[in-house]
C-alpha cells in the first residue's frame, strides 16, 4: 500500500523517495514488531476523526468528509450592475471602520466583506474607491497572514487594471482563490471560513439594499436562491463554535435559516443537452420560487442585523 | 515515529496539492472569474469521492476544472441535481479536465470527484470553478 502511495507522488524528488522508504520501512518494522502496535497508531490519531486528519493534511475545508462551497460574492455584484440597480456607496462598509477590527475573527469577516465591496465599486468602474477598497483588502490580508494574495506582483496588476472592470473581476477572484489556497494549506480554516462568510453577507447585502430601493424580479430571486449556501456556511461555521465569538453569529445564522425554511421551493427537472464539440452541457432544470414581502422583509432585517455586528464591532 | 510519518505524508500532501492546483489553475481562463476557493480533497483509492454542493445561479457560464496528477485526465467528475439525477459525468467526454455549463435558471448541483481507477495518478483531487455571465 505504501509503495502504491509512493508511485502516487509524482512531486518528490528521487533523493526524497529514497529517504521516504527508508522511513517508511523502518517504521514499518517498527509497527510491526511491537505488540499493540496498531493501538498505538489508534492513539495518535484519536483526537482526529479519520475524516478530519484526511482532509487536513490535503489542507482541506472538509468536515465530515463533506466540502463546502459558498457563490462568489462578486457573481451579485454582477447582478446588481447588470439588473440596472444603481451605484450606491451607502450600502458598503466605510473605510473608517477599519481601524475597529482588532482580533482575526473580526478582521477575517471584513476581509471577506471589504472583498466584495472591491468588486462592487470595480463592477461600476469606480476607480478611486477601488484603491480605496483594495487598500482596506491588503491592510486586513497583511493582518491575518495572507499577504502572499496580495503581494507586489498582484498589486501592480491591480493597479495597471484599475480602469478595466472585467480585468479587475478577474484579478480579485484569483487574489482571493490564492488567499483560500494558502489558508487552507496552512490548516487556518477558520480564518479561510470566515472570508468566505464575510462575502457572502456583504453578497445578501447588495441584494437587500438594491431591492429596498427598486425591487425587481432578479434581485429578489438572487435573495431567494440564498438557502443552500446558507446552509453551507452554518455547517461550515459549525465546527468552530466553541471559539469564541463564533456562537452568536451561528446563532443569527440559524435564525435567518428558519426564513428561508418558509419560502417555497419547487424543482422541476428536465434533460440536460450536451455539446461534446464545444464541451458545454445547458443545465435546463430549474426552481420556481415563491418568496413574499413578508419573507423579504424579515431576510432584509435579520441579514441587517448580522452585518452590522460584524462591521461595526465597537457599537453591536 | 508514527507522528512523524503522519506530518511528512501531510507536508508531501500539501506539495502535491499546491502543485497540481496551478497546474488545474490553467484551464480556468481568463474569461472566466475564480469564485474564490480551491476545492481540495485527499483521495487515497479509487473508492473514495470528494463531494460537495453547490448554487449555479441563472444567466451564467459556469466552468469546472477537475485535476488529480500532473497530466489531465485522471479524474473523473460528476455533477448531480438535487435529486441526484445526472447533469454531466467527464467519463463520457474521455475525463476532460474541464468542462462548462450554461445554467439558464438558477439550480443547487451537487458535484463529486474520484480518481481514475484506470489511470495513474496523485491521490489529491483539485477542482476549480469559474463563471461569467451568459451573453443574452
Amino acid at each position: 500500500m505504501f509503495l502504491c502511495l509512493l508511485d502516487k507522488v509524482q512531486v518528490m524528488s528521487k533523493a526524497i523517495k529514497i529517504a521516504w522508504c527508508v522511513v517508511i520501512s523502518l517504521s514499518m518494522l517498527v509497527i510491526t514488531s511491537c505488540g499493540g502496535g496498531s493501538d498505538k497508531k489508534k492513539a495518535d490519531t484519536e483526537e482526529i476523526p479519520e475524516d478530519t486528519a484526511k482532509s487536513v493534511s490535503a489542507g482541506v475545508l472538509n468536515v465530515g468528509g463533506e466540502l463546502f462551497s459558498i457563490p462568489s460574492p462578486l457573481q451579485t455584484a454582477m447582478l446588481m450592475q447588470s439588473s440596472g440597480a444603481a451605484f450606491d456607496k451607502s450600502i458598503l462598509n466605510s473605510k473608517e471602520n477599519i481601524a475597529q477590527y482588532a482580533t482575526d475573527y473580526s478582521k477575517a469577516l471584513n476581509l471577506g466583506i471589504y472583498g466584495a465591496d472591491l468588486g462592487y465599486v470595480s463592477m461600476y468602474g469606480k476607480t478611486q474607491e477601488s484603491i480605496v477598497y483594495l487598500t482596506a483588502v491588503k491592510k486586513l490580508a497583511d493582518e491575518t497572514g495572507v499577504s502572499g494574495a496580495f503581494d507586489v506582483k498582484t498589486m501592480k496588476r491591480f493597479q495597471d487594471n484599475m480602469s478595466n472592470k472585467d480585468s479587475m473581476m478577474v484579478l480579485v477572484g484569483l487574489a482571493y482563490s490564492s488567499g483560500d489556497a494558502f489558508l487552507k494549506t496552512n490548516k487556518r480554516f477558520d480564518i479561510s471560513g470566515l472570508i468566505l462568510v464575510g462575502g457572502w453577507i456583504e453578497s445578501l447585502n447588495f441584494a437587500i439594499s438594491a431591492n429596498k430601493i427598486k425591487s425587481s424580479e432578479a434581485v429578489k430571486r438572487r435573495i431567494a436562491d440564498q438557502k443552500q449556501s446558507l446552509n453551507s456556511i452554518i455547517k461550515l461555521l459549525s465546527q468552530f463554535e466553541t471559539k469564541t465569538n463564533y456562537t452568536e453569529l451561528i446563532d443569527g445564522l440559524k435564525d435567518l435559516s428558519k426564513v428561508y425554511d418558509t419560502i417555497e421551493y419547487k424543482f422541476i427537472s428536465e434533460k440536460p443537452e450536451t455539446d461534446m464539440a464545444t464541451k458545454t452541457t445547458t443545465i435546463n432544470s430549474h426552481t420556481d420560487v415563491n418568496i413574499t414581502k413578508e419573507q423579504l422583509d424579515l431576510i432584509t432585517e435579520k441579514v441587517e442585523s448580522i452585518r452590522k455586528k460584524i462591521v461595526n464591532p465597537a457599537k453591536a | 515515529m508514527v507522528a512523524f510519518i503522519l506530518t511528512a505524508t501531510s507536508f508531501s500532501s500539501k506539495a502535491q496539492c499546491d502543485t497540481i492546483a496551478k497546474v488545474c489553475a490553467k484551464h480556468i481562463i481568463a474569461s472566466f472569474i475564480s469564485d474564490g476557493q480551491q476545492y481540495r480533497s485527499l483521495l487515497l483509492n479509487p473508492d473514495e469521492t470528494a463531494e460537495f454542493k453547490t448554487t449555479f445561479f441563472g444567466e451564467t457560464v459556469y466552468r469546472i476544472a477537475a485535476c488529480s496528477g500532473l497530466t489531465d485526465g485522471n479524474l473523473i467528475f460528476n455533477v448531480y441535481d438535487q435529486e441526484r439525477n445526472i447533469i454531466f459525468t467527464n467519463k463520457d467526454a474521455k475525463n476532460a479536465p474541464y468542462w462548462d455549463f450554461k445554467v439558464k435558471s438558477t439550480v443547487d448541483v451537487i458535484i463529486e470527484a474520484k480518481l481514475d481507477p484506470t489511470n495513474s495518478g496523485s491521490g489529491c483531487a483539485v477542482l476549480l470553478i469559474g463563471f461569467k455571465q451568459s451573453k443574452k
